[in-house]
């Protein structure tokens, strides 16, 4: 009786958990698999029309233009935060003096809404009153500073520039609770061998590290697949979808023309991409699960 | 203890919100005639009589609602202010009114009309933007509205045949406004320049406001239906308003020769250094400011200019037509007409249909082109309160031949987003034509597919 | 100062520290700019450039923002949208990770991979769904359409949090109650909760955060402008004061305030909640 009752339990803690996620978050994403096998205009009925969206995807040059721009986020993602997150680590992981002001400093950029961080670097950028071009202009480094948002070989990099701002701090976070986690024996045993700070730092900490680091490359994967808001409120994908990146193609397929079906396709891409990584950070975990 | 306090407050959260969301309907006091039987003693004996009086009864007020994209800040302010003298005109009525930032209204409205409960009454553009929804059984047919308020006599043949669709009205047009030229009267003063007329004077102003460190034209293409000015104006000066119009209704090609030249003339300007630089960091009303601050000098621009600018500058506001480029071609002006319509699943027609009698009203078209200088559709609005900005842009659509809406509310929007594409591709590398005529291709292609094949 | 003292006693030391202060001088110039925008005017930034001595310092863009911009009502909205939103999510996810940590049964794992799985996948796959759900459940445009959707989208980030949490918990602890008697379910509410307190307390604080600085997901299920959440109003405000800079940054400030104030104030847990799912 007792084994019985134990074994309807958890699914009636579950039960409530798991329907609102099955409603809200897993029947919406097939629904969406399904959209993007129609021509769905937000208005008439879906109409099936099989694969043709999806063959029309790999004609299609802004397609290609804003996952382009995707890897160019990714692959800046995982290089900049990443190693300036470290660096920071390791600098803050001592008892510097103002540590506590540095560490604050770095995260306040997570804490704002990326709404909040587009209007505040749009203003940055303005090519005229901006910040950023009065400094250029007024040490005379330059004549007239550059269009950051409006010159199509910039746009895309100045975004990605706030986005990097942003994710310093929390890749500092993770590798700061890396670090404190690690055994300092290893380190003092690694000095004793007659080892320098860099041999240390490469042979020991990094390897030590790698846990952390796992986690840390797949979240920054994730982010810059998902990178949406800070593009829809600096430049919408423009000047001349230089800046596109996938979310925001969709949203505008979806939301501006109107191909609600053919949005529907980008975002399955999309989340076929991300697959690979979740998988990723799910055998992570599972080996986590493995060693209990 | 902490597990009391936690739920205590969840309690509170959720019933505040709960109260916060439900959306008490305001009542009014209405004054009802009512009949009643009351029974009488008459000399011992009981008689029935019947009695009329009056009641006062209180009665929940109508909802309506009502989404606008009037969110500039002067026309937001006449919005609000219409809406709150319909209420007092017609106080059963509770109209809940929502403004919506304008990009945000037209990536939200098929949104708003799918849903089960669309708002009411909505403002939107005329002709093809509004015809697409028509097509798809989204707005209500309002011909009884059209008939009851005499509207089919007091509005031009015009604006009823862009509201019509096989004979019936489903729109409502209010107000619309000119596309000119607009310049800074002490800028050209300065400069010792004229408004030009045909297209080698307006170089001619280019080129002398760019000697003198000025920028010629400022626009800003963040959004980018700004360039479809520039792509309506040139080709109907150059191939003329037929061959636009055509163009626009998918008939004619966007291969075509005549195409090119329209690119050709553009490309002159942009070669030139005649626009401003970093126009794409700009939205439309970013550009202004350069152009109050006197170092822009021109600026193609709908009439709601005036909308965004300081007052002070007002009285050094001027504009001129487009400037001909080829005499034998007929004049073809770009004149947007705005207005409202009814959602086909408005929960509340009744009370919706009432709300647009009252916006297509002389009253409240008077109020608009005094307020915000818009020229309004009913011919039984007096003309001759008009401004002066208001005559000579009257004149100036008088004069046209033909009256376009704009580019991206002539064609259909999903062609209209391609072709806008094309025009800031273009306008980023002027010089490349093998591009652009690789662009105009899938430009093309796009077009009959979405027009079906000629 | 002793600490400072024993910093410093390597000249690479001081090098690395002058790095350092220059990194955070850039990372705080945006920030530090806003402010500074903030309580100039507009004509002031616009004729003598942004690098000029402040002709007046004015609080009216705040004034400006906060009631012509209408951000005195979107901020209560905010809060009704994103408490609710975050309790649920707690207590939902908290429910279900009990469960997922402390029992052994069929579609343990499954479940626990698609809550994971949910967290990492791109939202934007679900906005046309979502819209036409919301909508069909009649939530369209209510307070609630948000906060259901929040709670069900935040659920798999929390439930993997807050179970990994839980599996550290001792068993005997719990073995103990239920040989007194005691109901799972009170064993969940009595001892399971209070011994995750502080994890739920650094979750929490980071979808604080989260669920405030939404803005998809409010203009996509909100259509009526007395409902909508300070981001959805910021970006109207963007659209209101096109070219006045100072007015829609100080909105901005305003806007961001909360969400400083929960960090400057439950740091600890924030930075908790970061890390509790990266590394054990």
């Amino acid at each position: 009786m007792v084994r019985l009752r134990r074994n309807f339990l958890p699914y009636l803690f579950l039960a409530i958990p798991i329907i609102i996620y099955l409603v809200w978050v897993i029947g919406p994403m097939f629904y969406t698999f399904y959209l993007s096998l129609t021509n769905w205009d937000g208005l008439s009925s879906p109409q099936f029309i099989g694969f043709r969206n999806y063959e029309r995807l790999f004609t299609d040059r802004v397609f290609f233009l804003s996952l382009t721009n995707n890897m160019k986020w990714l692959a800046s993602f995982v290089t900049v935060p990443v190693v300036l997150g470290l660096a920071l680590a390791m600098i803050l992981n001592r008892a510097v003096p103002g540590e506590k002001f540095f560490k604050m400093s770095f995260y306040m950029p997570m804490v704002l809404a990326m709404v909040v961080s587009g209007l505040i670097w749009g203003w940055l950028y303005h090519p005229r009153g901006g910040l950023i071009n009065s400094v250029l202009v007024g040490l005379g480094i330059v004549e007239k500073g550059p269009g950051w948002l409006s010159d199509r070989d910039l746009a895309l990099w100045s975004i990605i520039i706030v986005a990097i701002w942003r994710q310093v701090g929390y890749v500092m976070v993770l590798y700061l609770a890396g670090l404190k986690s690690i055994n300092p024996e290893y380190l003092e045993a690694a000095k004793i061998d007659g080892a320098n700070d860099w041999q240390v730092f490469r042979k020991v900490l990094l390897p030590l590290l790698m846990p952390v680091s796992v986690i840390v490359l797949v979240i920054s994967v994730i982010d810059s697949l998902r990178a949406f808001d800070l593009v829809s409120v600096m430049t919408r994908g423009g000047p001349a979808n230089s800046s596109s990146v996938l979310a925001n193609y969709m949203y505008i397929q979806a939301f501006n023309n109107y191909r609600m079906g053919y949005a529907a396709s980008i975002a399955v891409i999309l989340f076929l991409i991300s697959l690979v990584f979740i998988f990723i950070y799910l055998w992570r975990v599972m080996q986590d699960e493995l060693e209990y | 203890m902490y597990r009391k306090k936690m739920f205590i407050i969840l309690a509170v959260v959720m019933l505040l919100s709960l109260i916060l969301t439900a959306c008490e309907p305001e009542t009014i006091i209405e004054t009802v005639v009512e009949t009643v039987i009351e029974t009488v003693e008459v000399e011992g004996e009981t008689v029935e009589v019947i009695v009329e009086r009056e009641v006062e009864v209180l009665k929940d007020k109508e909802i309506l609602i009502y989404n606008s994209y009037a969110s500039d800040p002067a026309p937001r302010e006449a919005d609000e202010e219409i809406v709150q003298m319909f209420m007092d005109k017609y106080p059963q009525y509770d109209v809940i009114h929502s403004t919506i930032n304008h990009e945000d209204f037209k990536q939200a409205i098929r949104a708003y009309l799918t849903a089960s409960a669309p708002p009411d009454v909505m403002t939107w553009f005329a002709g093809e933007r509004a015809r697409f929804f028509i097509d798809n059984d989204q707005i209500m047919d309002i011909s009884d509205v059209w008939e009851g308020e005499g509207w089919v006599e007091d509005y031009p043949a015009g604006f009823k045949a862009l509201s019509s669709v096989d004979g019936k009205q489903y729109f409502l047009p209010t107000s619309w406004y000119w596309w000119a030229v607009y310049y800074r009267v002490s800028v050209f003063e300065e400069l010792g320049l004229e408004p030009p007329t045909t297209w080698d004077e307006f170089i001619e102003v280019c080129e002398t406001l760019k000697e003198n460190g000025k920028t010629p034209i400022t626009i800003g293409t963040k959004y980018r239906w700004t360039t479809g000015a520039w792509f309506d104006y040139l080709n109907m000066r150059i191939n003329g308003p037929e061959f636009h119009i055509d163009l626009m209704l998918g008939k004619e090609s966007y291969e075509d020769e005549r195409v090119l030249a329209v690119f050709d003339a553009w490309r002159e300007l942009l070669d030139n250094d005649y626009f401003i630089e970093d126009a794409a960091a700009y939205t439309w009303s970013e550009a202004l400011e350069p152009f109050i601050t006197g170092e822009a000098g021109m600026y193609l621009m709908g009439d709601f200019i005036r909308d965004s600018l300081p007052t002070e500058i007002m009285d050094d506001l001027d504009f001129f037509r487009f400037p001909i480029m080829d005499p034998a071609v007929l004049i073809g002006e770009d004149a947007p007409t705005d207005g409202y319509f009814i959602a086909a699943n408005s929960q509340n027609p009744e009370a919706a249909k009432a709300f647009l009698a009252y916006l297509g009203s002389v009253e409240v078209q008077t109020y608009n082109a005094e307020k915000l200088g818009r020229l309004p559709t009913h011919t039984g609005v007096d003309r001759s309160m008009f401004n002066a900005a208001q005559q000579k842009g009257l004149a100036l659509i008088d004069g046209a031949d033909y009256v376009a809406q704009f580019y991206d509310r002539d064609t259909r929007p999903e062609v209209a987003d391609m072709g806008m594409n094309v025009f800031m591709e273009f306008w980023d590398d002027p010089g490349n034509i093998a591009r652009l005529l690789e662009m105009l291709a899938e430009l093309d292609a796009y077009r009959m597919e979405v027009f079906g094949a000629d | 100062m002793k600490n400072a003292q024993a910093y410093f006693k390597s000249p690479w030391r001081v090098l690395i520290f002058i790095v350092l202060v220059l990194t955070t001088i850039i990372w705080l110039v945006p920030i530090m700019t806003s402010l500074v925008t903030s309580i100039r005017t507009f004509n002031d930034i616009l004729y003598r450039g942004f690098i000029s001595w402040p002709e007046e310092i004015t609080l009216g863009n705040f004034k400006t923002a906060w009631e012509r911009g209408g951000l005195s009502r979107y901020l209560p909205n905010s809060f009704i949208i994103t408490i609710p939103s975050l309790l649920l999510t707690m207590l939902f996810s908290s429910m279900g990770a009990y469960a997922l940590a402390r029992f052994n049964f069929r579609g343990n794992r499954l479940i626990f991979f698609t809550f994971v799985g949910g967290m990492l996948l791109p939202f934007q796959v679900l906005m046309l769904p979502v819209f036409k759900l919301t909508d069909f459940l009649g939530l369209y445009d209510t307070y609630w359409g948000l906060i259901f959707f929040h709670t069900a989208f935040q659920l798999g980030f929390c439930s993997f949090m807050l179970r990994n949490y839980m599996r550290t918990v001792p068993g005997e602890i719990l073995e103990a109650a239920r040989i007194d008697g005691c109901s799972e379910f009170r064993i969940w509410w009595r001892i399971m909760l209070p011994l995750t307190l502080p994890a739920i307390a650094a979750v929490a604080t980071l979808e604080f955060t989260w669920i405030f600085n939404d803005y998809l997901w409010a203009i996509i299920l909100l259509r009526s402008e007395k409902l909508k959440p300070i981001t959805a109003g910021l970006a109207s405000l963007q659209g209101q004061f096109v070219t006045d800079w100072p007015v829609i940054v100080a909105g901005a400030l305003l806007g961001t305030l909360p969400t400083l104030l929960v960090f400057l104030f439950l740091q600890r847990y924030f930075i908790e909640g970061l890390t509790l799912g990266a590394t054990k």
